[in-house]
């Protein structure tokens, strides 16, 4: 029994299509690498407006935290692909389409954006009052406060719930298949109709998925201990 | 003496702040000339805190007119704060920076001094307070004791006109205590003018050129440390100062 199902395991099958794979292993890198940087960005302005003192922008950013991180996904990702372009080219009046990539960017960008928010705010709000206001005793400009004194130390701090966000950000870009963008599903679902061994196709996929994670993962985490140990995180 | 009369470092003028209905500090004057080591002592809630701290607007002051070498403050916050030095009680050093890091931020970001430059003088004011050799551990590494001296080297190298500290031997084990005292005394001798808050009462009779007695947010005493801990006018004072010594 063992035996068959290492022969229909079959990596040689895997193997062959090694090109195909790759470029929609390349795809999803790319999207992941967009859209966190996409979600890092958004995160960190709304997560900084999230502890301000003044009450709209307090108001204004809750809202939007509270709507992406309580919205599937899959949802934003259809929205994005469909209602966004139908929207757009009403405002603007003329067509517009979006590409199922950028689609996918902004809608996995959107989603992650609420949750890293969250983690910023935390990491902010984990900064000690007094360094602040060591900081501002000096006659430290605000500006100057958050980019050298606060942003260094909510970093260390955010990285470990960052670094989660990341992986599973990775881990969602395994569905922009379904708004046809070509990434690694996309070709394992094509190989299949053409060889139809889903079992060695499915799970080679879910073994690369999971193989990527954990290198880039441990990775990052052998990069912190360092920094523990410099004695400054 | 044949000089004309010094401006003073600092002057406050009937300095009031309230915390919504809670009047903290009700109409606080006073000049104090360059050079004075002036204590601020006063009961546990008294507004000791809440002043230094309206002296450099950590807190906004809720009337009053602050001037910093004759001076008045307008609207140049981040200008005043540069020439006032503030010590805390949590020494709030920051992390991530190294002992000398932590001392040249200021200058290179306010003051916008060329690198060289400000390690140089980060460097004099770590030799000052005799930290010198721990210019590139994190703050982490060093005992209270140290990274509160890296806080005092940090604040004067600034070059303020005044400095303010607000308990900063407070946190620290007696024997930690003195050497912050030592670098305290130090600055006083060698013509710092200071504004220091403190529970240390040898400290203040021995080093303070006047002493001020704080409560319920007015002064009640004020005097040189002879007069203030010898035969203090106020009864307040007197109680206050009796309850510290038992
Ligand atoms: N941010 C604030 N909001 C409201 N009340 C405050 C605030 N800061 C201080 N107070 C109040 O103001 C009063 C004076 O406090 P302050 O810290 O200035 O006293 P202190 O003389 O420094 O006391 P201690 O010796 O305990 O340090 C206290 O009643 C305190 O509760
Ligand atoms: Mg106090």
């Amino acid at each position: 029994m063992f035996a068959r199902l290492g022969q229909s395991l079959d990596p040689a099958l895997f193997w062959d299509y090694r090109a195909t794979l790759l470029a929609g292993l390349v795809v999803n890198i790319g999207i992941f690498v967009a859209s966190a940087m996409l979600a890092s960005v958004l995160a960190v302005a709304i997560g900084v407006a999230r502890t301000s003192r003044n009450r709209l922008l307090r108001g204004v950013s809750t809202l939007y935290a509270e709507l992406f991180r309580n919205t599937p996904e899959y949802v934003l990702l259809v929205w994005a692909y469909y209602v966004l372009p139908l929207i757009l080219s009403r405002m603007l009046a003329h067509k517009l389409a979006i590409g199922p990539v950028p689609a996918a960017i902004l809608a996995l960008g959107f989603a992650y954006s609420g949750f890293m928010a969250e983690t910023v705010r935390a990491g902010l709000l984990a900064v000690p009052r007094g360094h602040r206001e060591a900081a501002l005793a000096l006659g430290i400009s605000h500006f100057d406060i958050l980019r050298r004194i606060v942003f260094p130390q909510a970093l260390r701090r955010m990285l470990p719930d960052a670094l989660n966000q990341y992986v599973s950000l990775f881990k969602a870009t395994s569905i922009v298949s379904l708004i046809s963008v070509e990434d690694i599903m996309y070709q394992v679902s094509m190989i299949n109709v053409e060889e139809m061994r889903p079992l060695p196709l499915y799970t080679g996929a879910a073994l690369l998925y999971c193989a990527i994670i954990i290198v880039a993962s441990q990775t990052i985490q052998a990069l912190t201990r360092n920094w523990h140990r410099r004695g400054w995180a | 003496m044949t000089d004309p009369p010094a401006t003073p470092a600092l002057s406050v003028r009937n300095l009031h702040k309230s915390f919504g209905p809670l009047e903290v500090l009700r109409g606080i004057s006073l000049d104090i000339a360059q050079g004075a080591v002036v204590t601020l002592i006063g009961a546990s809630g008294s507004g000791k805190s809440t002043f230094l701290r309206c002296l450099n607007h950590l807190e906004q002051p809720t009337s009053g007119e602050i001037y910093v070498d004759g001076v008045p403050i307008t609207d140049d916050i981040a200008g005043l704060r540069a020439r006032l030095g503030m010590v805390f009680q949590q020494f709030n050093l920051w992390p991530h920076m190294t002992v000398l890091g932590n001392v040249i931020e200021a200058p290179l970001r306010v003051k916008r001094m060329p690198r060289p430059e400000a390690v140089a003088l980060g460097r004099r004011f770590l030799a000052k307070v005799n930290l010198l050799d721990k210019q590139d551990e994190y703050p982490a590494r060093l005992s209270g004791g140290q990274q509160q001296r890296v806080a005092i080297a940090r604040a004067l190298a600034m070059e303020p006109k005044v400095m303010l500290f607000d308990e900063a031997t407070s946190s620290l084990d007696p024997e930690l205590t003195n050497e912050v005292l030592a670098v305290m005394r130090d600055l006083a001798r060698d013509g710092t003018t200071m504004v220091v808050v403190t529970h240390e009462m040898a400290f203040a009779r021995e080093v303070s050129d006047r002493v001020v007695f704080l409560h319920m947010g007015q002064v009640e005493e004020d005097g040189p440390p002879a007069q203030v801990f010898g035969a203090p006018v106020s009864p307040r004072c007197r109680q206050f100062l009796s309850s510290v010594r038992a």
